[in-house]
């Protein structure tokens, strides 16, 4: 260390040796200077174009991906709205069809209740016909059976028997009287 | 002080001979230099190729990686496309050779392999010749640039203006004079320095800590290996800000980093 540093100091006092002590020497300086030169003009002739045209390919690789990437979110975009609208028109198209089977349901019921209610009516009327018919036989078969009843209770009061022949003659005379 | 004494610990500022060819001394810092220069030839050559075949790896991703950042780094600081494409070349190369020649200098036997009592390793960043030649490119490049973009008198114009008319901006220009060199100095010194005290922490931290040295000196290396990459940032960045602030002078006075 020390003797590094009295080479400067030495140097001083030896005129034209500073650069000598610094290890500048001409001849390696110019020789270095060419080197470095060659060196530039070799690598910026055929190496660094080959990988700047790989830089540039990678950046436009890069700008094409962002591109396609972009593109591809605009396109999930509109495939989302696209999608949503289409899930809009099904909600309508589905709430129209809801409320038209309601209605045509009500209008079903509606129309079931009012053919149950005439079927009901019909069957009662029916009903109300059957036991009509049934009363005016029930009626004429009470009528007949009194007629004989009348016609025992008669012939038991007269001491005949009476029976549909004499019940004719009778009759028969009662109408001639009556017309006498 | 006698500490370092006993350890007989000699450096030295300059780069050293190892041998001559014909005349010219061949330094430990240029033999480490050639190294480093086919690493990073390698490292760029070897991507590139990867890359014109398609073969990805790892690696090559990583290099990828680093220069898209760095050119990103020049289209950033350089608005003009067509002059960062024409510094980029100087500007990646200054960074890439930098830092694989500052990371040679944390290559084990830095202090402890010699040849005649010369280390034979000894980065290439901590030579001065080197710092100083990519200081002088720098600075002559910025040159012919602002030149190119200003016009001959238009780059004079920012030195040279004249007194009577203008005493503040004749003030600037000598001052701009005078930062012109001192930035290709700042250039040259802070690379050299860092590289330099790098090396010798490195040294000085294996000698103090002996036996335990290869436990403590990792984290130095990497301390060192961390350095490395921050300084080739550093003079990449500085390249492109020099550039950018001479072509765009006309526009007004920027503050130019030292």
């Amino acid at each position: 260390m020390i003797h590094s540093l009295t080479q400067l100091a030495a140097a001083d006092t030896q005129s034209g040796s500073v650069f000598t002590v610094l290890g500048i020497d001409w001849q390696m300086l110019v020789l270095q200077i060419i080197a470095f030169l060659l060196l530039v003009a070799i690598l910026g002739k055929w190496v660094y174009p080959w990988l700047m045209k790989s830089v540039d390919e990678r950046q436009e690789n890069i700008d094409a991906a962002v591109n396609a990437a972009a593109e591809a979110q605009k396109s999930a975009s509109d495939g989302e709205a696209r999608i949503q609208a289409l899930l809009d028109e099904a909600r309508a198209e589905a709430a129209d069809i809801v409320a038209t089977a309601k209605d045509e349901s009500t209008a079903a019921i509606s129309a079931a209740e009012l053919k149950a209610k005439k079927r009901a009516e019909q069957i009662v009327m029916d009903a109300k016909d059957d036991i009509a018919k049934e009363i005016v036989t029930a009626k004429k078969a009470l009528h007949d059976e009194t007629l004989q009843l009348v016609a025992l209770a008669t012939g038991k009061v007269v001491g005949k028997v009476m029976d549909s022949k004499l019940d004719d003659s009778i009759i028969r005379e009662t109408v001639k009287d009556a017309k006498i | 002080m006698n500490t370092f004494a006993a350890f007989d610990l000699k450096v030295s500022i300059g780069a050293e001979s190892l041998f001559k060819i014909g005349g010219f001394s061949v330094t430990n810092a240029l033999l480490c230099g050639i190294l480093g220069s086919i690493i990073a030839i390698w490292v760029l050559v070897y991507t590139a190729l990867s890359i014109k075949r398609g073969r990805y790896n790892r690696f090559v991703g990583l290099v990828q990686w680093v220069f898209e950042g760095l050119l990103k780094q020049i289209n950033d600081i350089i608005p003009d496309k067509k002059l960062a494409s024409k510094i980029a070349p100087l500007a990646l190369t200054a960074f890439f050779v930098v830092m694989f020649n500052y990371w040679l200098s944390v290559l084990p036997g830095l202090e402890s392999i010699k040849i005649n009592g010369v280390p034979i390793l000894r980065s290439l960043t901590a030579d001065l010749n080197f710092t100083l030649a990519l200081a002088l490119i720098t600075v002559v490049t910025v040159q012919i640039y602002a030149v190119k973009y200003l016009g001959v008198f238009g780059n004079i114009g920012r030195y040279i203006r004249n007194p009577l008319k203008n005493p503040v901006g004749a003030f600037e220009g000598a001052l701009e004079i005078i930062g012109e060199f001192s930035r290709g100095l700042a250039l040259a010194l802070r690379l050299f320095g860092n590289a330099f005290a790098g090396e010798i922490l490195l040294i000085v931290i294996g000698l103090l800590a002996s036996y335990a040295a290869s436990v403590v000196l990792p984290f130095f290396m990497i301390f060192e290996l961390f350095i490395g990459f921050i300084q080739a940032y550093v003079f990449f960045v500085l390249i492109l800000i020099f550039t950018s602030l001479a072509v765009s002078h006309e526009s007004g006075h920027g503050e130019a980093p030292a």
